[in-house]
């Protein structure tokens, strides 16, 4: 991030209007790091999201929230009251402009504002809205209340993740953290709002575009539904592995320094893997009996899993930092892996070597931060961080004043009735 | 469905050579077909993976190539073209095809295509505008490339499995590859962004993607947590199961959103494995009206539970309580008892309850029946959204293997149908030696 002209990313040109809670954020963040100049609306004294922790130094406060830092990188924001008549009207006139639409309001609030996409496209055939919503525009859900955790719950990602019965004893289904429905939805909306983008390269015509978090997540389950369709399984919980309509041998072993590693063996035993193995443990002088020619007959291999993962490949990773178990094992070939904590990615020289990690000015802060980077490397139109999550309005001014031509005296008024 | 499938689609007169195997990649082109584009996925029956080994073969059938029920979900809307890309006519009819194609994806490991001959450079001379997707464990560059993944591998590393859990518990993780699925989307995506890219530029591109890199940036609050407060996940009372906190560990955010109570999963009648409800009240007046439900009992108005601090603290007992009340209601409805009442709650859906008892999903059409050559009719997952104008369907089943080779072949590479014969002879279409399916003996005729 310098100052130099940066390469444009694969959606520059485009603009985005983002009217999205914890719910689209993430989708107008993958916009706006793909390169799409992504408007984020706030109500005036800012979007709810921006009270969500962690904050800067534990301080809250609508600018020191990590999580809104966090999923609002590469966008600007202005502030507009969409209940006032003139702040609808500005919302129409960027909208004339705007290429996409993003928005997460309840199902009817933007029509019983008059900015219902009917009317929107009038003015642009070129528009795409995109309302991803907790069950869609239509049906008995529609207006059910949500969260994370419920849509974890509904969308069965809890029914398939928890605890072999020896490890919790009638234990619970568990969502996995880090509010990943929300995750889920926005992929599929950033998906649907890209197709549509393409699609418009050619027709010229935008398209309206109704988003359900509640199908997305229930989209996210690997085969759990082809199990219950092709063989009306209904697949049972296991400690770190996937769901299985009968019990399958663990994968998640604990290593000497009490991290996890995750060896992936279920299988995959044959003869060669089991050779292969060996080489591995006698690395360390931890083969045991492995080098064994009995292990060459398929049926001894099969009879003796339980030694091979129970004893052998538990003991060898109880032996070794979890950290060198997965380096060994990678480097010769097994799919393992290291059960890491965030912060211990920090130091990967691999993430390193793709430039992955990013430093985000915060120039009112006078600091800056190391933040995540992307998914993928394009050659050609870079998919980046462009700049620190906004202010609350604080791009005010760009929009209403350069764009719009508002004068700074229209602007003063309008903030102190509170339009803006 | 035929007033949709009339429709113009997104991706129409778009070509995907699609080398993708496992589930990654495949669920990447499923949707790129759905979208409209002309999938030709390219296999082999040796080193076949995502057809075998099935656990989803129906009970009565054989399991084979062509009867992996999880296959046939993850690849509608493909055709199959079998082929030896590593013999020197495969790898001919391979280059005449990216030729007249627009997107090439592949995930395998890093090294594989370029090994093959069609490395990004050989691919651009093929066809200069390539929007070429690689969806490897760990990218192209880098020094751990040559690394290898499955999404319970990319996400243990990626930080994702220690998110899941009960604290001073191993971590529970992800019952499923999470990064299969949304490994998936990112390939979709970066597809779509790199044709946007070409259709507005004329310039394609090296997308390279990695498995495991895609995973950590769903950790963001956290690493934030870490590189601006210095604060790590290792930590008591984290990951919190599914409570937003445990009592008696200090009271910090744990990445899903406001720290409040009550947030868990409770009991429901009749008890079974699958009979739980999730309950949130994100304030005080939720909680109030949450009381209003159970019929205000005596213990709810209790003033320890009044305040989100008097809740947060006394966690344990709340939860306790509530399940209690949970237990008399079956989990449809108390969600609807809830929900009415203004209450978020929601059912723990197993796959048998979306398919067969969900309201919104039987409303919203998700599945619907798809009929497969050797597997019979059966639902298919339909897309999470709707386009207005340009539909996403699912609009055929999962290729047999090599079901459309001689289409591929001789109808759109325009070889003879003598050379269709002699590459089933020499092992260029099939194995030599290996026994075809008898559409391919049709196709020989």
């Amino acid at each position: 991030m310098t100052d130099a002209q940066p390469t444009p990313g694969p959606l520059a040109g485009l603009r985005v209007l983002e009217l999205a809670d914890e719910k689209g954020q993430f989708c107008g963040k993958l916009l706006g790091d793909l390169g799409a100049d992504v408007v984020k609306i706030e109500p005036p004294g800012g979007e709810p999201s921006r009270r969500v922790g962690p904050f800067l130094d534990d301080v809250p406060h609508p600018e020191r929230s990590l999580s809104f830092w966090y999923y609002n990188t590469s966008k600007r924001s202005i502030t507009l009251n969409l209940k006032a008549a003139y702040g609808r009207q500005l919302f129409r006139s960027l909208a004339a402009a705007a290429d996409v639409v993003l928005e997460t309001f309840p199902p009817g609030f933007m029509a019983s504002l008059g900015l219902d996409y009917e009317l929107l496209c009038q003015q642009n055939r070129r528009l795409i809205q995109c309302s991803l919503t907790p069950f869609g525009q239509t049906g008995p859900w529609r207006d059910y209340l949500s969260s994370d955790l419920l849509h974890m719950a509904a969308g069965g990602e809890m029914a398939s993740s928890g605890y072999d019965e020896a490890d919790v004893p009638n234990g619970p289904p568990v969502a996995p953290g880090g509010g990943n429905a929300w995750h889920m939805g926005c992929h599929y909306a950033c998906m649907a709002i890209l197709a549509a983008l393409v699609d418009r390269t050619l027709s010229g015509q935008g398209q309206y575009i109704d988003a359900s978090i509640h199908e997305a997540c229930a989209l996210t389950t690997e085969a759990a539904i082809a199990s219950y369709v092709y063989r009306g399984e209904v697949l049972r919980r296991q400690t770190g592995r996937h769901h299985a309509a009968n019990h399958t041998p663990r994968t998640q072993f604990r290593a000497k320094d009490g991290r996890y590693v995750c060896a992936l063996l279920g299988g995959r035993l044959n003869p060669r893997f089991v050779r292969n193995l060996a080489d591995l443990l006698d690395t360390y002088g931890m083969a045991g009996d492995l080098r064994d020619p009995k292990y060459q007959d398929p049926a001894v291999i099969a009879e003796s899993t339980s030694h091979i993962i129970d004893d052998l490949v538990a003991n060898f990773i109880a032996s070794l930092p979890a950290e060198e178990a997965y380096h060994a094992a990678q480097e010769r070939g097994f799919t393992w892996g290291v059960v890491r904590a965030p912060e211990d990615l920090l130091d990967d020289p691999h993430l390193h070597d793709r430039g992955f990690w990013k430093q985000v000015e915060h120039p009112e802060l006078g600091r800056s931060f190391t933040y995540p980077g992307e998914a993928a490397i394009f050659s050609d139109s870079p998919w980046q961080l462009s700049r620190r999550a906004p202010l609350i309005g604080e791009h005010n001014l760009e929009i209403f004043c350069d764009e719009l031509e508002l004068s700074r005296a229209e602007l003063v008024v309008l903030a102190e009735s509170r339009v803006i | 469905m035929t007033d949709a499938a009339s429709r113009r689609r997104a991706l129409e007169n778009v070509r995907v050579v699609d080398f993708s195997w496992v589930r990654a990649g495949p669920w990447a082109t499923r949707w790129l077909g759905a979208l409209g584009a002309e999938v030709i996925k390219i296999e082999w029956p040796e080193n076949e993976r995502g057809r075998l080994p099935s656990t989803t073969t129906p009970q009565h059938l054989e399991v084979n190539l062509n009867t992996s029920g999880n296959f046939n979900d993850t690849n509608v809307n493909k055709k199959s073209l079998s082929l030896n890309v590593r013999s020197a006519k495969g790898l001919e009819v391979v280059k005449r095809l990216i030729a007249i194609s627009d997107i090439v994806i592949e995930n395998f490991s890093s090294r594989v295509l370029r090994n093959w001959g069609l490395g990004y450079d050989v691919l651009c001379r093929i066809k200069h505008d390539i929007v070429y997707v690689s969806m490897s464990g760990y990218g192209h560059t880098g020094r751990n490339h040559h690394y290898t993944t499955f999404g319970p591998v990319a996400q243990a590393v990626s930080g994702l499995t220690l998110l899941s859990g009960l604290p001073d518990k191993p971590p529970a993780g992800w019952g499923w590859s999470y990064m299969d699925d949304t490994g998936g989307m990112y390939g979709a995506m970066c597809a779509l962004a790199g044709l946007y890219h070409r259709n507005t530029t004329g310039r394609g591109q090296h997308i390279d993607l990695s498995q495991m890199v895609a995973s950590i940036p769903l950790n963001g609050p956290a690493l934030l947590d870490f590189t601006v407060n210095g604060r790590g996940s290792r930590r008591a009372g984290f990951p919190p199961g599914n409570r937003a906190h445990w009592p008696g560990t200090p009271l910090l955010n744990n990445y899903r959103g406001p720290t409040v109570a009550p947030h868990n999963a409770y009991r429901t009648h009749p008890g079974g494995y699958n009979d739980w409800c999730v309950i949130v009240c994100h304030d005080d007046e939720e909680w109030q009206r949450l009381i209003q439900v159970m019929g205000s009992p005596s213990w709810a108005t209790s003033e320890i539970f009044a305040t989100l601090t008097g809740r947060l603290q006394h966690q344990e007992e709340l939860d306790q309580r509530i399940e209690a009340w949970s237990m008399t209601l079956e989990k449809y409805q108390l969600t609807e008892q809830c929900q009415s009442g203004g209450v978020r709650a929601l059912p723990v859906q197993s796959a048998e309850d979306r398919v067969e008892h969900d309201p919104q999903l039987r409303h919203r059409k998700m599945y619907s029946p798809i009929e497969h050559p050797a597997l019979g009719q059966h639902l298919v997952q339909n897309a999470p959204f709707e386009l207005s104008r340009t539909p996403a369907l699912n609009h055929s089943p999962s290729p047999l293997i090599g079901q459309h080779t001689q289409e591929i072949v001789e109808g759109l590479l325009g070889y003879s149908h003598e050379e269709l014969c002699s590459g089933f002879a020499d092992g260029t279409f099939w194995p030599a030696n290996r026994t075809r399916f008898h559409y391919m003996e049709e196709m020989l005729r």
